[in-house]
């Protein structure tokens, strides 16, 4: 691809998500004019614009669209980047966000939540603390294996087989009513999406982002064999253990408030890589910016689809998948 | 000779495969449109269906229950209360309708009445034990509670029973429209239903609402032909809606509430709704495991007093949910112990 074009597209993708999030503050059941979303938007920092606004304007601007909007930028750039990061760290293109145990050990968490705990224990938190687990369990018992790549991606497995099986029996003695809740949890949206959601999620995501995407140059290291990144200096153990650490506190941090959110992390970096190629450098911030997009995108379509709404998760495939094959096609390959 | 044995054989086989239509002499077609056979005295029955087992009780018929199913052994607080000798009957099914076949053949019921929900469920079970499964269910629908119970009833032999149930739950009804007779359709609230632990999860037709006098402002949003259907909906569509008062599921006990009065009046999304402003959050039973046909008479009556409560200004939950559990299961006081299991003691004076 020519450079002209390349930096073009890439500046293009960069841009997308805050296009997309000025169109989805117009998209949802109540039609707000973009000159009253403007003055709503502005309204706490010019107080007189806030006399001629209904309450409800306020309220739905405020309470309802920005948290949501602002959460699918953060879950769908955090489960983009991850999926880029490991797959880069595993060498292996089929691994995605939640390989190590992170949607299993969450499942389970938000399970134990609904159907053991009840309002007691809110399962925002218990899915982060069994997704942190999982993942703690798969490097405790993987971490003195001769190849440790392989053995981390089996234990991942096995880990998430494990938590599955959990679920299935936590699932087999709930009432039919706090399963409900469960499968809507499972299936991933992000109606339940405040501030206060974001006061949590938001900062951990942002923080775990901006390493991995600081780090970004050294995934081309990371990336190639260990004997070829010792040689240029890096330091290995230590490099993918923050790796592992800060893709599995990001993914949590976004499963938790999100619920499992499928294909986001294992589409959009192959997706980047196929338009602009398998350096790093620019995988990682475009895979942050066109998971929000997709997200983004996915989320508008959800709520607005028809009367009632349906998950995102279900979307997020509807989009990516297609997108993903009108791609490959073209481009004849996928990138490794 | 082997000739002649085989082809007698063969004569005689289709006799073992079927129930001899001689002996069949009900013929019931059921929620899913299944006709199914059933022998002239249904003496021992089998219940994987809330609904109909209460109905079954209710009828005067629980000697004849031969098992129990999961959601009313583990779940269902009120159904131990009405009826606390299920603990001495086996447990036949798991959650999800998982059934084991020998438990089921062994126990040899007469009728196995199924859940309409799955029917593959229904088809493999009939298939497997050549017990007749009917499935039933009044998918929250007055007119198919009605019809259900006079079925059970015939079947039963308990017909005098369900016409006596039948008559003192039409009474009730039309007691509460004529004290609602000459409502201006202004005056009817416009209710926004939470149910199944989702705030945002609501059915899209809820009979006790309407003959209350309120408005489901959920109604229509799905099409109704398949009886009360649930639609999550959007935040900003209940906001659009703009409902007078919200009604919270409150068949579960209180800690395994995830949306309480109190997390929907505290959430800044909700702000602005009138409901909210006012303070007009509160619970009501809604569906558990469909209904119980005590409880959809209270509760219809208490919502109608939350709707209009100068009109039901008289009105005491507690009494009248002892009055109409004792009618029903004739047991006293069920419903106080129910209120206490729920909290519903506080909610009684909600208006």
């Amino acid at each position: 691809m020519p450079a002209k074009r390349r930096r073009f597209l890439t500046a293009f993708l960069l841009a997308l998500p805050f296009l997309v999030f000025l169109a989805s503050l117009h998209v949802g059941t109540s039609s707000i004019s973009p000159g009253v979303m403007f003055k709503s938007l502005l309204s706490p920092f010019v107080p007189s614009w806030k006399t001629g606004l209904p309450q409800a304007t306020v309220d739905i601007v405020f309470s309802i669209r920005l948290p949501r909007l602002l959460l699918a930028l953060a879950v769908g750039a955090a489960l983009a980047v991850s999926g880029a990061s490991l797959q880069s760290l595993f060498k292996n293109p089929l691994v995605n966000e939640y390989i190590l145990g992170i949607s299993s050990g969450a499942a389970f968490g938000a399970s134990l939540s609904f159907v053991v705990f009840g309002n007691r224990l809110p399962p925002q938190i218990s899915a982060f603390v069994f997704a942190v687990l999982a993942v703690a369990l798969v490097l405790l018992i993987s971490r003195r294996s001769d190849s440790p790549v392989v053995s981390v991606l089996l234990t991942g497995v096995i880990v998430s087989a494990f938590f599955s099986a959990l679920l299935s029996l936590v699932e087999y003695f709930a009432s039919p009513y706090s399963l409900q809740a469960l499968f809507f949890w499972l299936m991933g949206n992000l109606w339940k999406a405040g501030w206060s959601d974001l006061a949590i999620s938001l900062p951990l995501i942002g923080l775990g982002v901006a390493v991995l995407l600081l780090m970004r140059w050294r995934f081309n290291v990371l990336s190639m064999s260990d004997e070829e990144a010792r040689s240029l200096g890096s330091r290995l153990r230590r490099e993918k253990l923050i790796v592992l650490v800060t893709t599995t506190l990001i993914t949590a941090a976004a499963t938790s408030v999100a619920g499992i959110i499928g294909w986001v992390g294992l589409i959009v970096p192959h997706l980047v890589r196929m338009i602009v190629g398998v350096d790093n450098r620019r995988v990682l911030p475009l895979s942050a910016a066109l998971g929000a997009t997709v997200l983004l995108l996915a989320d508008d379509i959800a709520r607005s689809l028809a009367a009632f709404e349906v998950p995102v998760g279900i979307f997020t495939s509807l989009i990516g998948i297609p997108l993903f094959i009108v791609l490959l096609r073209r481009a004849g390959k996928v990138w490794r | 000779m082997a000739k002649a044995i085989v082809l007698l054989f063969l004569a005689v086989l289709p006799a073992f495969l079927r129930p001899s239509s001689a002996q069949s002499t009900a013929a019931i077609t059921d929620s899913l449109g299944r006709t199914t056979l059933l022998p002239p005295k249904v003496e021992r029955v089998l219940s994987l269906q809330p609904e109909i087992t209460r109905l079954v009780v209710a009828l005067g018929a629980a000697d004849r229950l031969v098992g129990i199913d999961y959601f009313l052994r583990a779940h269902d607080d009120l159904f131990k209360l009405v009826f606390p000798a299920q603990a001495r009957l086996p447990l036949v099914s798991m959650a999800n309708y998982n059934v084991n076949l020998e438990v089921l053949a062994r126990l040899a019921p007469d009728v196995i009445f199924g859940p309409p929900e799955d029917g593959n469920v229904v088809e493999a079970i009939e298939t497997k034990t050549r017990i007749p499964v009917v499935a039933l269910s009044s998918m929250g629908r007055f007119d198919r509670l009605l019809e259900e119970l006079r079925l059970v009833g015939r079947l039963l032999g308990r017909e005098e029973r369900a016409r006596e149930l039948e008559a003192s739950f039409e009474s009730r009804l039309a007691s509460i429209r004529k004290k609602l007779e000459g409502l201006p359709p202004s005056a009817k609230p416009k209710v926004f239903l939470s149910f199944w632990n989702v705030l945002t999860n609501t059915p899209v037709s809820y009979e006790p609402v309407n003959v209350a006098g309120g408005l489901n402002v959920a109604e229509g949003s799905l099409p109704a032909y398949a009886g009360t259907l649930n639609a999550v909906v959007a935040v900003e569509r209940i906001l659009a809606w703009a409902p007078d008062i919200i009604l919270l599921q409150g068949n579960y006990p209180p800690s395994r509430r995830e949306w309480t009065v109190g997390r929907v009046l505290s959430d800044r999304r909700l702000a602005s709704l009138e409901a909210v402003r006012r303070k007009r959050v509160t619970y009501t039973f809604g569906f558990w495991n469909w209904w119980d046909f005590a409880q959809v008479q209270v509760e219809t009556a208490y919502l109608a007093r939350i709707f209009h409560p100068g009109r039901f200004a008289d009105f005491d939950l507690v009494a009248y949910g002892n009055e109409v559990f004792r009618e029903v299961y004739g047991v006293e006081n069920a419903f106080s112990s129910l209120c206490r299991i729920l909290g519903c003691e506080e909610w009684a004076n909600a208006r």
